[in-house]
């Protein structure tokens, strides 16, 4: 079958960079990978990629098709070559680019190394294995399933704002030990990540749960370690206090307090005038002296406390580490 | 220059547990990776990691033992697999507490499955992810332990002073440039060489490189012609599907719907040791039984509870390269090349014949494997002789200092080859070479052997050596010294040319079969004259071939049958 594709080069002798269009015969169970090894065995050797494993564990072939990021591996490419697409690969986003398609994975390593990536135990050896419930597991699974590509931190819209925001990848990983129920730095670690270019950074776009090649889903990672500092009482945070006043807010009147939203969550953006103004004027800001309110805020309100109480005694239970346990050494 | 008391090669399971172990003694650390850690090859195995916890069934180490020398042929030698089998749930116990996320029994113990010809379900597993699972969680302890990687520096050659290994030279890929890494003791953990076959699950990584530089150095490589051959792997690119499809409870199926494999080993059947499935499987392909080159892996009596909590990423598998849900119907699959049990020659604390110089895993035989591995033994094998390589390697430096004097000289030879290697304009791409050498050790060098096609073979690869001249047969493209992909794919064919060499040269002359290894002109095992291994060493280029007793000390080799 035969496939064509452009490849963005970029040499870094010459600091040029141009789009490049191949042409080749490959199989139709042809991956993208496959092809750009076609490209580089019978065309250009100079074509330069990273690739080891070819079935999606290894994390090394992250690139762009099309301007969305994929794993070459995980890509068959007949679909498109039926329809007649002749897709741009190019290298991953929010990473400096080293050679073609190859990017510069030291930032990306800078932030995994920032989240203290292992798990925290007590000193003592181990003597056998700890007592853990399946299911206590299974709520650190979908992070334990990546393979740090970096497929979502090329597409993550923050990062592009601020290169310092830790970044799905980092976050995910860090959900993963706070999650871990035999990690003994939970508070230590969530009081990190409260902090700037943490977990309150991300815009919510979702771009990374939709592009993350092995299901980790990392902005939901990301809303966990948000709801962990939010029910830990850590509101230093704009983003904590935010979430506090939707939290407040129904429980007050059942809807959303506009009016308090960004004077709670921002004292100093409440005081710019010309913002308020602005708010006004788009009908953004509703009488304050006259809040909505739930025609039935009895109900609204025993829904809360359920919910809360819910929360609580989940959280409780799994604190009290009765499904936790390590045998002591024999004497 | 840099300089570290100890020097990994290669950082897989069995290169980051050594570097572990070996920081743990107090050394200076570096690991020298032609990959970053995270993309080794550890992480694609599926199944699991046999320890006798006993949290599945009653076991032992012994009982461990036991299947393991069985599964050998008998060539494993029994004190190395003792060893491996009494340290092995201790490790598990400390990898756990590592934060590997093991897969629980109802009363949150470490989970166990049955795999082929193990006597007992004795597979520790993280649904079938084991290797990823375990990859990660020792990079996590190697960036705890700040241990120095140089992550994408491609080793070329072992230094020596004397007969010592002081160090070796690495290609940095993203700079470009050799550079000369001084060490105390060196550990190679490189890894296996499945990529010079046609049909592997092996990642394009697995080229023998660490095997090759031990070689070309003087050191004897161990039952070179040992290569298995993995029962359920994907036609379209040799994917592997896990074996603990089949410990689960899957079946393989012919074209006519048979469970065929009761016909072969009456009282396993699909969990028979992997030599035997894969000699089955390729028996009724031949005999027409098969279906479009493949037999069939049938799952779909399992359910799709089961199949998506414990065997979730093989569904994935099977769905993205073979266009097929298990859930619904059968995954077809063919055996190919897989692991392979020959490697660097070792004693049961990683050292080789060559003071300074350690292997563990798979680039290294110790030999625990003999002449067939089982399933579930080489994630144990990299963590147990990882650890006791690192551990032996640091002692060393600390018992012997330095060593030696490592002649800048080295870089320089180095240097100067790169460049003739870049500067040659006249040969073929390395990919004409590769893919010949891929497809007469396919044909001539797979499950079924001969005399004939083994002699082929031979003279195939050293045809294809005359090409590839050193590396001076073929053209690399890029010219450039920034992340050169291409020159590093042509050192990786002279490695993966030397290795099919001396496994070729095993192979011809053992004239009997054992385990992988299976001749049509001799189809039966010859304790008499074969019970021994091999040994492969460099003579001027060539292969030199010698052989050395095998370690008995429990178990009297006895007809194996399942």
């Amino acid at each position: 079958m035969e496939f064509t594709l452009k490849i963005e080069r970029y040499d870094p002798d010459t600091d040029q960079g141009r789009l490049q269009e191949f042409t080749v015969d490959a199989p139709e169970t042809a991956t993208l990978l496959d092809v750009l090894d076609v490209v580089k065995d019978t065309v250009d050797g100079s074509v330069t990629y990273r690739k080891s494993c070819r079935m999606a564990v290894c994390g090394s072939c992250g690139m762009r098709m099309d301007g969305a990021a994929v794993l070459a591996c995980k890509t068959p490419m007949a679909p498109l070559a039926e329809e007649g697409r002749v897709p741009v690969i190019s290298p991953m986003g929010n990473l400096p680019v080293i050679k073609d398609l190859v990017v510069d994975m030291d930032p990306f390593w800078a932030k995994f190394k920032a989240v203290k990536p292992w798990l925290e135990e007590d000193d003592r050896p181990p003597v056998k294995e700890w007592r853990v419930q399946q299911e206590e597991l299974d709520r650190i699974m979908k992070e334990a399933l990546c393979i740090q590509c970096g497929c979502c931190v090329s597409e993550c819209n923050s990062m592009e704002a601020d290169p310092d925001f830790l970044g799905p990848a980092a976050l995910a990983k860090a959900q993963r030990f706070v999650g871990d129920v035999r990690d003994r730095d939970r508070s230590e670690r969530l009081r990190m990540l409260n902090g700037p270019h943490g977990v309150w950074d991300c815009t919510r776009c979702y771009f990374c749960n939709q592009r993350c090649p092995k299901g980790v889903d990392p902005r939901d990672a990301i809303a966990k370690l948000g709801a962990e500092i939010y029910s830990e009482g850590m509101l230093s945070d704009k983003g904590a206090r935010h979430a506090q006043v939707f939290d407040m807010s129904t429980r007050a009147t059942g809807y959303l307090l506009e009016t308090a939203l960004v004077p709670y969550t921002d004292p100093l953006k409440a005081m710019d005038v010309k913002f308020a103004l602005n708010l006004a004027r788009a009908g953004k800001v509703p009488n304050p002296l006259k809040p909505h309110r739930a025609k039935k805020l009895d109900e609204v309100r025993k829904l809360h406390k359920l919910l809360k109480t819910q929360e609580a005694a989940a959280r409780d239970e799994r604190r009290a580490g009765v499904s936790v346990d390590r045998e002591e050494p024999a004497e | 220059m840099v300089r570290h008391d100890v020097v990994v090669v290669g950082a897989g399971v069995a290169g980051m547990r050594a570097a572990i172990e070996a920081s743990r003694y107090g050394a200076d650390v570096a690991v020298v990776s032609k990959l970053h850690p995270t993309r080794s090859h550890s992480g694609a195995a599926e199944g699991g990691i046999n320890a006798a916890l006993g949290n599945a069934s009653e076991d032992s180490p012994e009982q461990h033992t036991f299947f393991t020398v069985k599964g050998s042929d008998y060539l494993g030698d029994q004190d190395a697999i003792a060893v491996m089998c009494e340290e092995g749930p201790g490790d598990i116990y400390e990898l756990e507490h590592m934060g590997c996320i093991f897969s629980r029994t109802p009363d949150g113990k470490i989970a166990q499955r049955p795999f082929g010809a193990g006597g007992a379900p004795r597979t520790c597993y993280a649904a079938d992810i084991t290797g990823h699972v375990l990859l990660h969680v020792l990079y996590e302890q190697l960036v705890k332990s700040q241990v120095t990687v140089y992550e994408e520096w491609f080793a070329l050659d072992l230094v020596m002073d004397g007969d010592r290994c002081v160090g070796l030279t690495a290609w940095d890929l993203v700079h470009g440039g050799v550079q000369g890494v001084e060490a105390g003791a060196v550990v190679l953990a490189t890894g296996g060489l499945g990529r010079m076959y046609r049909g592997t699950t092996n990642a394009y990584a697995c080229t023998g490189d660490g095997m090759s530089m031990a070689w070309r150095a003087g050191v004897a490589l161990k039952d070179m012609e040992f290569m298995q051959f993995h029962p359920t792997t994907l036609k379209a690119n040799g994917v592997l599907i896990t074996e603990g499809c089949r410990g689960e409870g899957g079946y393989l199926r012919n074209a006519e719907g048979d469970r065929f494999m009761f016909n072969y080993a009456p009282n396993a059947g699909e969990l028979a040791s992997r030599d035997v499935v894969s000699r089955a499987e390729q028996t009724e392909i031949d005999e027409g039984r098969g279906v479009d080159g493949c037999v069939l892996l049938d799952l779909t009596h399992l359910g799709a509870k089961k199949i998506n909590t414990v065997l979730h990423g093989s569904r994935e598998l099977a769905m993205d390269y073979a266009g097929v849900d298990p859930i619904e119907e059968p995954i077809p699959v063919r055996p190919g090349s897989h692991y392979h049990m020959g490697g660097v020659d070792t004693d049961v604390w990683g050292r080789t014949s060559m003071p300074g110089l350690y292997a563990a895993g798979e680039c290294a035989c110790v030999s625990v494997h003999g002449a067939n591995r089982l399933g579930g033994n080489s994630l144990l094998e990299t963590v147990v002789f990882g650890r006791r390589s690192g551990a032996a390697a640091a002692q060393d430096v600390r018992s012997n200092g330095s060593g030696g004097v490592f002649s800048p000289s080295a870089v320089r030879v180095a240097e100067r080859r790169i460049a003739q290697l870049l500067y040659n304009f006249d040969g073929v791409r390395p990919h004409v070479i590769r893919d010949e050498l891929a497809d007469t050790m396919y044909s001539n060098a797979g499950i079924f052997r001969t005399a004939e096609g083994l002699e082929q073979c031979v003279a195939d690869i050293a045809h294809l050596r005359e090409r590839y001249r050193d590396g001076l047969g073929v053209v690399i493209q890029d010219k450039s010294r920034t992340f050169n992909s291409d020159l590093i794919q042509a050192l990786e064919l002279g490695s993966m040319l030397q290795m099919a060499d001396c496994l070729v040269t095993g192979a011809v002359a053992r004239t009997e079969s054992r385990g992988a290894h299976s001749r049509l002109d001799h189809p039966d095992r010859d304790d008499e004259h074969w019970l021994r291994h091999s040994l492969t060493s460099y003579d001027d280029g060539q292969v030199a071939l010698d052989y050395k007793a095998v370690t008995i000390t429990e178990f009297e080799p006895a007809v194996r049958t399942y």
